[in-house]
């Protein structure tokens, strides 16, 4: 996971960033030029696109006036009001009341449940709408004139504009805060059940809960220092505890079970890089069991391979006091045959420094499918140094350059442990849920702001519902677009679409290499796809990949969404606000607003 | 083509003439369709100068071209052939919109706004700050009596009603060139005639205004100049006294004729070589006649107190 600076530069900003803004603009430029070619020739047409650009630098951009955007926003604003867009809010009320129904209350986390679902919700909701207020209105105002009053005062085109998106996006903004308050409401107030206690041991120090909520708990109580017990714990279900306390009135122990505790987590990770060893220990090894989606790769039990995460920049200061070292893992299980599935399939850890001179004694663990492995390892252990053994600590000899590696090792002979590299992470502390749900409803808003972008661009040159679907062009492009540039970038098999047009004939498989018996045709096929291949990335680096901006999932599945990724979206967010500003700008400072 | 940039960069008029307010040339509009086609040539090559502080009229039947006029000389639509200028500036320049005041030929305003918001809004694509919008608003609804309907919506209104607060509207900016697209039309006669009266009343202020219509009676009453257009084309442009007077016919306005004497007139016109086309009581303008019977059934109605329908 990237930093925000360290994106913003390899990724975006100076090397790449600069040539897709360049490419952008270039491309818009000439596809400007193309479209005034065709209307007015070679020599004027380029002197009327040079002519926009320098009207929009020397004139338009310093006459713009916020009064004047202030009040076009304004009027979008009550435009939107007007056509009666809190029918959305209606819904999504009546949408949170029905929940109910078909939220199943015993699934095993309810809270990823219902976060879900009122993300989910609320995204299509407010999306949907910025996609129709956006698209329709200025061809509305085209259509009714109204435009004419409008074009006939001091107005410019960049605040036509402006105010549009302005207006819209403060709509948006407005239904979701109140659809995120309510969001919040609903998940915080939904999770919560009770249970009462339905036997103690004799010795009161281990008991049960009442079944409710489709599952009950088992808990131990524990000692304090001065030899009273106070409080304890539950066992873990469907991804929750209670904290059990107990007081003692007229000389009788009262338990009372807490409210659910873990289920609205924002956990802060901090991943590692990934490497497997295969058969023999070399790395880069790593198997596909043949259903799993690539970046899963599985390693056998009883063997030499193991998975190896390398962190880095580790300290006992990112840890609270750094007493123990929290892990968690969510790795994955794949059975050749049916053997012990009661006991499930055993694994082990060593923590090793990165020369490898020093290592912990093996740990080992059951694998829990589905569930994550919350587990605590203290900074003082058993270990070795050189051969060695002899008590080690964490922080004063395995970290070395802030460097820790942990390694995974399956132990049952014939099973397989599956991962990902961010199935194991150190968890650094947690954030709060409710800012969590606020930087969720970000992302949400940050994929209205663009597609309010997108359908204010398109409508200035295009009719409403050409425009919306433009936009929706745009959306479905963006949410696939990574697969785009996988071709493109040549990650994916199969080479460009003039060698794939090849070879589906040819019936040759993906991964052999092209062969037509002439090595300057094959050449040439090569460097054309290429150059269809350029075109198309720049397009497609052009649309947003808007996948990438739905962060529901981090809030759902309780994981800290991390300041730089706010920052890189909300970079890419602005990019994409200037961009289509400016394409905007360039079309309605080029159409005639009475021509209807 | 070079010659064609170098006009095409010329973006203000050479005439920097202060007195000439708008002036076209050679200005000619074909629509095209979406293929590019060739529809309507709707405009050929006019060429017409508004002089500061009269009143212009742009005269022609429906679908003459007038609209195209005004919209190409406020940069609506842009001119298949020669130019428009404004204040000295090329009509597609935004700038000259600050001393413009549009009344479009239906006024197109938002219908869900009030009068108040309304003047309130365009006050701010102005620029201008909130004590002024206030003031401003608050003597416009009051000049074109709209004063009762300030808080009710745009469209509640009648036709007559949208005019008036199109026409407050367009002059929020105190424009010194006033555009308006067939001004009387959808009103009343009594309406009609407040809206001709203002019209002159703002010429006398100091404003220029272009106004277009259909209506003779308009243009015949409250124009300097006019321009008479059909089929696009420019037939007639000059004074309206100038234009409307017939040369070659005297007339006598007398009271108190008997039979015999008209007789007598007339013979004596013949003897002396002259022609007697007819002698005959004069008949008024039925607008005339139906302004004295309804503002006798109403004395002391002042027009700008008059309440809207
Ligand atoms: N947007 C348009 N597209 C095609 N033809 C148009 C358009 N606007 C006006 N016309 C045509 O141009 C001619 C002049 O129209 P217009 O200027 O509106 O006339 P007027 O205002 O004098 O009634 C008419 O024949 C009309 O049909
Ligand atoms: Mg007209």
């Amino acid at each position: 996971m990237w930093g925000y600076f360290e994106w913003l530069i390899f990724r975006f900003g100076l090397l790449q960033g600069i040539a897709v803004a360049a490419a952008i603009a270039l491309l818009g430029f000439l596809g400007c030029y193309v479209v005034a070619l065709a209307r007015y020739g070679p020599g004027e047409g380029f002197y009327r696109v040079t002519k926009v650009i320098y009207e929009l630098i020397a004139r338009d951009l310093p006459g713009t006036s916020w009064r004047r955007i202030h009040a076009l926003a304004r009027l979008a604003f009550q435009e939107a009001i007007r056509r009666r867009v809190l029918v959305v809010m209606a819904v999504f009320i009546v949408g949170l009341l029905f929940a109910g129904w078909f939220l199943d209350p015993s699934s095993n986390n309810i809270a990823r449940l219902y976060i879900s679902f009122v993300m989910t919700g609320t995204s299509y909701l407010v999306l949907l709408l910025g996609l129709f207020l956006s698209c329709f209105s200025l061809p509305a105002d085209i259509k009714n004139r109204t435009i004419q009053t409008i074009a006939t005062k001091p107005v410019r085109p960049t605040e036509v504009v402006l105010g549009r998106i302005f207006g819209f996006t403060a709509v948006g903004t407005m239904l979701l805060v109140v659809m995120g308050v309510l969001s919040y409401i609903f998940v915080v107030r939904g999770i919560v059940h009770e249970h009462g206690v339905r036997d103690i041991a004799s010795d009161g120090m281990s008991g049960t809960t009442t079944y409710d909520s489709a599952h009950s708990h088992t808990f131990e109580m524990i000692e304090d220092e001065d030899g009273v017990v106070r409080r304890g714990t539950t066992d873990e279900q469907k991804s929750h505890r209670h904290v059990i306390t107990v007081t003692e009135v007229d000389g009788e122990k009262r338990y009372t079970v807490g409210p659910p505790e873990g289920l609205l987590a924002a956990r802060i990770p901090i991943y590692g890089k990934l490497q497997m060893t295969d058969r023999a220990g070399k790395l880069g090894g790593g198997l596909n069991v043949g259903y799993e989606s690539e970046y899963q790769k599985y390693i056998e039990g009883n063997s030499l391979m193991k998975a190896i995460w390398t962190f880095e920049d580790i300290g006992p200061e990112r840890f609270g006091d750094g007493a123990v070292l929290p892990i968690e893992m969510s790795l994955k299980a794949f059975r050749t045959f049916k053997g012990d599935i009661v006991t499930g399939v055993q694994g082990e850890i060593v923590l090793k420094s990165p020369d490898g001179r020093v290592e912990s004694d093996r740990i080992g663990f059951i694998v829990k499918e589905y569930q994550l492995d919350h587990r605590e390892i203290p900074r003082k252990l058993q270990g070795a140094v050189d051969g060695v053994p002899r008590e080690i600590d964490i922080w004063d000899d395995i970290v070395q350059d802030g460097k820790i590696q942990i390694e995974v090792r399956c132990i049952d002979p014939g099973q397989y442990l599956g991962m990902a590299p961010a199935d194991l992470y150190l968890r650094a502390g947690d954030s709060t849920f409710a800012w969590n749900m606020f930087k969720g409803f970000l992302g949400i808003w940050m994929q209205m702001v663009l597609i309010i972008c997108l359908g204010v661009m398109f409508s200035t040159f295009l009719s409403g519902p050409v425009a919306m679907v433009a936009t929706l062009t745009c959306l479905v492009l963006g949410f696939f677009g990574n697969l785009a540039l996988d071709v493109a970038t040549g990650e994916a098999p199969g080479g460009g679409p003039i060698e794939s047009l090849i070879r589906i004939p040819l019936q040759t498989g993906a991964m052999v290499d092209l062969d037509l018996g002439n090595p300057v045709l094959e050449t040439t096929i090569k460097m054309v796809d290429r150059g269809i291949m350029w075109v198309l990335v720049s397009l497609f680096q052009a649309i947003p990949s808007f996948g990438q901006f739905n962060t529901s999932d981090f809030v759902a599945y309780g994981f800290n969404i991390y300041g730089g990724l706010i920052a890189r979206h909300l970079t890419m967010t602005l990019s994409y606000f200037v961009l289509t500003s400016l394409i905007g700008y360039f079309f309605l400072k080029t159409r005639e607003l009475a021509a209807a | 083509m070079t010659t064609e940039i170098a006009t095409e960069a010329n973006t203000t008029s050479p005439e920097t003439d202060s007195d000439i307010v708008i002036e076209t040339r050679n200005l000619g509009k074909v629509y095209r369709d979406f293929w590019g086609r060739k529809k309507v040539a709707a405009l050929k090559a006019l060429d017409i100068q508004v002089r500061r502080g009269e009143i212009f009229g742009l005269l022609g039947p429906n679908g003459s071209g007038k609209s195209t006029t005004i919209k190409l000389i406020q940069g609506l639509i842009f001119p298949t052939s020669g130019h428009a200028y404004v204040f000295g500036k090329d009509a597609r320049d935004v700038t000259k919109n600050e001393r413009i005041g549009y009344l479009p030929e239906e006024s197109y305003l938002y219908k869900f706004l009030n009068a108040e918001e309304t003047l309130d809004f365009y006050g701010r694509l102005f620029d201008m700050p909130a004590e002024v919008r206030r003031e401003r608003a608050d003597k416009l609804i009051r000049m074109v009596g709209l004063h009762g309907a300030r808080r009710r919506q745009l469209k509640e209104y009648s036709k007559g009603m949208t005019r008036r607060i199109g026409l407050a509207q367009a002059l929020i900016n105190e424009p010194d060139l006033l555009i308006l697209d067939e001004p009387t039309t959808g009103m009343d006669p009594i309406g009609s005639r407040e809206m001709k009266d203002l019209i002159v009343r703002l010429r006398d202020e100091g404003k220029t205004i272009l106004m277009c219509s259909h209506q003779l009676a308009d243009v015949q009453d409250v124009c300097d100049r006019v321009a008479i257009l059909h089929l696009g084309e420019l037939r007639e442009l000059g004074r309206v006294d100038e234009l409307l007077k017939v040369r070659d016919v005297t007339e006598v306005h007398a009271k108190g004729f008997s039979e015999e004497l008209k007789q007598k007139i007339a013979e004596f016109i013949k003897n002396e070589g002259g022609d007697v086309i007819s002698i005959d009581n004069p008949t008024t303008t039925m607008e005339e006649l139906f302004l004295e019977i309804v503002q006798e059934d109403r004395p002391g109605a002042r027009p700008s107190s008059a309440k809207p329908n």
